[in-house]
């Protein structure tokens, strides 16, 4: 049985020797267990996703049981987001007791925006000796295993550039728990090598699609398939080979559309990736759709001999009933109370007289009144819900108290310890949150436990969050969660609305599910679009915006890096240039980069009265104004950096900005940066902005000064001293 | 209590749990080492004490997977052995200590005390151990020769030209019984193999192979042609996977309940085999929660039903097990002889002890 062999591993892993002799048979495994995602907002701002319990079980939970099955003996869980809490729930799991398959150690990465970054710090780690397997933290699978090893060890043998197995699961486009990835898979058809991976759009965007393949992918191949019916649960086999990869392409984040498709298309690389593909139940808890998919999946006994049943944890005690009904012990139901089909019910949970529950699961210690219709709804530990209340299609997560005659209309989610009051009617769609969620345009990872406290600041004065009292009640606590992009469109909003009315299901909840990694430093622009849901258009714009963002946080914090530690000049724009490439934006971007970064030093020596104005911006644009000479190309482009001066110097809140300006101008006209001409095209077409006019005063006469000395130079070209001395 | 035995136990109810261990024979045997080294590292004052910790063991694994009796059976056959051990001691100490009067008075007899017999019991426990752990030998033996038994006694049943119908094609039990039949009486006859769908098909297809390569002539047949063959059919033989103490069955395979009940309606005889250690002396009171249910995946390929948009009315449910009541199963046969389902009560309480039937809970 794999799981002997897991345990002779760690036992001797445990008396700290590291039998060598084993080492063939060791099987590591590591789990992402950050997503890398806000999908689950508001909830994922309290708990981190894969301890979100679906039926009851945390998710990591199956994550863990299918490694313990597939005969994993160490287990690395990599913790971005909430890690502390991933660490203490497995610290007092039964993974930590001396009987566990496996050994388990959570791996703090806590700066990891990506599964690439993840990848590199485990790389840096240098904790991977062999094969190992790669998984995410929500991943629900019956999947056998051992024949996808074995096929990962016989390709392995016939193919020494084999480096990754990808496990995937058979289903049709529109199955249920399919991915939020779409793609399409090029198959080798005869051993199912993959020539080449795209993703494509989600069937329900308007976008048509074209998968273009390099005519050199396919050569010396026989016959191929496309694929698009195939579930990637990023189940993968990996080889050792695979974090060094992440680490020499350092702009790698995703494991599918940059690793993949990277290692594929690479004529350097000629590794190659084989998928094994499988007839058993696989699916990923990436979003509330797929979440309430699994769920009811997971209760019908899609994935056997993964029950509710088996009782996963210790002290579980659930057992089943004809119609998929699940009850563990010490439920107290009602003499007239209905549990129909589907239904899961944890211990010591009440339901009152006349309550009706179906396709639904009830936590533990949940008190549930009577007369209330409880339909397609997931209700978490210790909730309360008060007579007469209907849910249908919602999530009312732990700590919840719903009060008389509520009604939560479909796909609600109800954050941790809200209380509604009586009487009130929770519209479709909405999420509440017990403390107010901070959002922002780049969220971080699942949650907010890193959030940078000027960042809030600085986006929460535009929307100063308030109770949602006309929706919870006087009496109830909780504020309204909007999804970051819920107030910018029109034509979307039209589409969520059509989706509502179309289908009662909670796959509405999410409309929000960008990608975090749009935080990171090295990003690209079709990332965010293809991360996005059926609403693809709209947060592409919002891609772009956040992405300009991040590359200019970033680049401001190159060049104040490189003032500080006196790079030379190569080295700043050196690092600049691959910034600008990996982050696919233009020069002006940089150059507005640069100038913010420069008039923040300058504003840094004012303020801490190191230099006096004048020799602040000599010595700084003096030394650093040659970065512009590589950053801008012909006249337009100078006239657009001397917008951006101005524009800059304006918002840096200088004590006499119209000095700023001129020595700023002046310096770099000394420099031979700007000419003459350049510097009159701009001053005609400059902003006749009259906030800006302050500003301008002593530039207009330092411009006229120019004109003035440029025409008397025209006439006498010895004239030079004299527009010295002016 | 050791913690290596800990680890051993544990990873034992984990694999139950994950159902990587299955087959009532590999469950036996494992329960029954188990049991030899938790006995042998067990430390324990009085006989109670072990007999509280077997008990609470037993709680445990039948825990882990209730719908697997075995290991119930087993641990309740070992704690058998020590009652009767402790009685036995209990009796010999007696004819020791009690030969003065023989009967004198009914006052005496109910006066009996219980002290002095305690403190005899305290002494030869090192004894006990070997007595148990030679009991669990001795039940790994009869476990190990169980087909031989059964063999023996079932042979003469099946008649030259006869045709059998056996639903369960994934009993070992069932399949060298057949084949001994075969080999030893050179007897023609034809067996029929319902196919079993879902769970067993591949299995069934297994069966016929075998039996057809040991000169037996076998059909496989679909689920839905049993009632239609039944009026051919000679006999029909089952393997049991737990016999309770009304007489009743759960089968291995699904679809066995209509078999015997089509049986029943042509009163074609039902043999079911089964060993010993599959008589388990719980009653089945809630049969619901003694059939075990299977993955829907089998009875309908996952990821085929699209099932996004709207609400999924379409429902499967795949028992892989069925419970037979006793009326419709004629004749039970173990190693130890054949018995009709209404006499299987007095076996199992030649086997178990009463106060093992629930292992729940400390007992008085």
């Amino acid at each position: 049985m794999p799981p002997r062999k897991g345990k002779v591993a760690n036992k001797s892993a445990n008396g700290g020797k590291g039998n060598e002799a084993v080492q063939d048979e060791r099987l590591q495994a590591i789990v992402m267990t950050d997503s890398f995602q806000t999908r689950f907002m508001p909830l994922t701002s309290v708990m981190p996703r894969c301890l979100l319990p679906l039926a009851n079980v945390p998710l990591i939970e199956y994550t863990l049981e299918f490694l313990a099955k597939a005969g994993a003996s160490e287990v690395y869980l990599v913790c971005a987001s909430h890690a502390d809490q991933v660490n203490e729930y497995l610290e007092n799991s039964k993974w930590n007791l001396p009987w566990s398959p496996f050994k388990v150690s959570t791996i703090m990465s806590l700066e990891s925006r990506s599964v690439g970054d993840a990848m590199r710090d485990i790389d840096n780690r240098g904790i991977i000796t062999g094969d190992f397997i790669l998984v995410s933290g929500d991943l629900v699978t019956n999947m056998e295993f051992d024949k996808a090893l074995e096929f990962h060890r016989k390709k392995k043998a016939e193919d020494k550039d084999h480096i990754v197995t990808m496990c995937l699961s058979k289903a049709t486009q529109f199955f249920r728990t399919r991915s939020h990835e779409p793609a399409a898979f090029i198959l080798d058809k005869s051993n199912d090598k993959c020539l080449y991976y795209q993703d494509i759009p989600f069937a329900s965007s308007k976008k048509k699609s074209s998968v273009a393949i390099d005519p050199e992918l396919l050569e010396d191949v026989d016959e191929f398939v496309i694929r698009n019916d195939l579930i990637d649960c990023h189940v993968d086999i990996c080889s050792p080979h695979v974090p060094p990869i992440f680490q020499e392409n350092f702009d790698y984040q995703f494991l599918r559309r940059d690793f993949v498709k990277g290692v594929l298309s690479s004529d350097l690389l000629k590794k190659s990736i084989y998928a094994y593909i499988t007839d058993d139940y696989a699916a990923r808890a990436e979003s509330w759709q797929t979440y309430d998919a699994i769920s009811q999946d997971f209760i019908a006994r899609w994935c056997y001999p993964l029950v509710l049943n088996s009782n996963l944890l210790e002290d579980q005690t659930y057992s089943y009933e004809s119609q998929h009904i699940y009850k563990e012990r010490d439920v107290v139901l009602a003499q007239s109370c209905k549990i129909g089909k589907h239904t899961a019910i944890g211990s010591g949970s009440k339901i009152g007289e006349g309550t009706f529950i179906e396709n639904s699961v009830i936590g533990k210690n949940c008190q549930i009144g009577e007369n209330i219709i409880i339909k397609n709804s997931y209700i978490w530990d210790d909730s309360v819900i008060l007579d007469n209340s209907m849910i249908e299609h919602s999530i009312v997560a732990s700590g919840v108290k719903i009060g008389r005659n509520v009604t939560l209309e479909d796909g609600c989610v109800i954050g941790f310890n809200v209380t509604v009051d009586d009487g009130k009617t929770i519209p479709n769609g909405t999420r509440i949150s017990e403390l107010p969620v901070q959002k922002m345009p780049s969220p971080f990872l699942d949650d907010g436990s890193y959030t940078d406290e000027e960042d809030i600041s600085d986006r929460e004065q535009k929307h100063l969050i308030e109770p949602a009292t006309d929706l919870v009640g006087e009496g109830g606590t909780g504020y309204i969660y909007e999804s970051d992009y819920s107030d910018i469109d029109d034509e979307d909003s039209i589409l969520d609305r059509v989706t509502n009315t179309l289908t009662y299901r909670i796959e509405n909840l999410y409309f929000s599910d960008d990608s975090t990694s749009s935080a990171s430093t090295k990003h690209r622009k079709r990332r965010t679009m293809s991360t996005t849901s059926m609403t693809t258009d709209r947060e592409a714009e919002d891609g772009l915006e956040e992405e300009d963002e991040d590359f200019e946080k970033e680049a401001i914090a190159t060049v104040e890096r490189a003032m500080e530690n006196n790079h030379d000049l190569d080295t700043a724009l050196l690092e600049l240039n691959t910034l600008r490439m990996s982050m696919n934006v233009t020069y002006h971007e940089v150059r507005s980069a640069t100038v913010a970064a420069l008039l923040r030093r300058v504003y840094h020596f004012i303020a801490t009265q190191t230099l006096g104005p004048k020799d602040a911006v000599a010595k700084v644009f003096g030394q650093w104004g040659m970065l512009f000479k590589r950053q801008a190309f012909d006249a337009d482009e100078f006239v657009d950096l001397m917008d951006l001066i101005l524009e800059k110097v304006s918002k840096q809140n200088f004590e006499k900005p119209e000095f700023i300006l001129f020595s700023a101008l002046n310096c770099l006209y000394d420099r031979d940066i700007l000419d003459e001409d350049v510097i009159y095209q701009w001053w005609d077409g400059v902003s006749q902005d009259p906030e800006l006019e302050k500003v301008k005063t002593l530039t207009a006469k330092w411009v006229e000064w120019l004109k003035n000395a440029d025409e008397e130079s025209e006439e006498e070209e010895s004239d030079e001293s004299e527009s010295d001395e002016n | 209590m050791s913690s290596d035995i800990n680890v051993t136990v544990a990873s034992f109810i984990d694999r139950l749990k994950r159902r990587q261990i299955s087959g009532s024979y590999n469950i036996a045997m494992e329960t029954l080492q188990i049991l030899k080294r938790f006995v042998s590292a067990a430390r324990w004052s009085h006989v109670n004490d072990l007999i509280d910790q077997l008990r609470e063991l037993g709680n445990r694994l039948e825990r882990a997977q209730p719908t697997e009796f075995i290991c119930g059976n087993i641990i309740r056959r070992v704690l058998a052995i020590i009652r009767d051990e402790v009685e036995e001691e209990l009796a010999s100490t007696m004819a020791q200590t009690t030969t003065e009067p023989m009967i004198s008075s009914m006052f005496n007899l109910l006066q009996k005390p219980a002290v002095p017999l305690q403190k005899s019991l305290d002494q030869p426990k090192t004894d006990i151990r070997q007595v148990i752990i030679q009991g669990i030998k001795d039940l790994i033996d009869e476990i190990a020769n169980i087909d031989d038994g059964i063999q023996q006694i079932a042979i003469d049943l099946i008649h030259d030209r006869e045709i059998l119908l056996t639903p369960t094609p994934d009993s070992k039990t069932v399949l060298k019984f057949l084949i001994k039949a075969r080999e030893r009486n050179n007897r023609n006859f034809t067996v029929l193999v319902t196919e079993g769908f879902p769970n067993n098909t591949s299995v069934a297809h297994e069966f016929a192979k075998k039996l057809s390569e040991h000169g037996i002539e076998t059909t496989i047949i679909p689920d839905t042609a049993v009632f239609a063959l039944m009026g051919r059919v000679g006999k029909v033989i089952l393997g049991a996977k737990t016999v309770f103490t009304n007489g009743g069955t759960i089968s291995s395979t699904a679809g066995v309940s209509s078999v015997c009940e089509s049986a029943r309606e042509f009163k074609t005889p039902v043999f079911a085999v089964a060993g010993l250690y599959k008589l388990s002396p719980l009653y089945p009171f809630d049969i619901e929660r003694f059939v075990e249910v299977g993955g829907s995946h089998r009875v309908l390929p996952t990821m085929e039903n699209d099932r996004v948009g709207s609400y999924n009315r379409l429902d499967t449910v795949n028992p892989v097990a069925d419970y037979v009541p006793p009326e419709n199963i004629d004749i039970y046969i173990t190693n130890i002889g054949g018995f009709a389902p209404s006499f299987i009560y007095r076996v199992v309480w030649d086997n178990y002890k009463q106060e093992d039937v629930n292992l729940e809970g400390v007992q008085q």
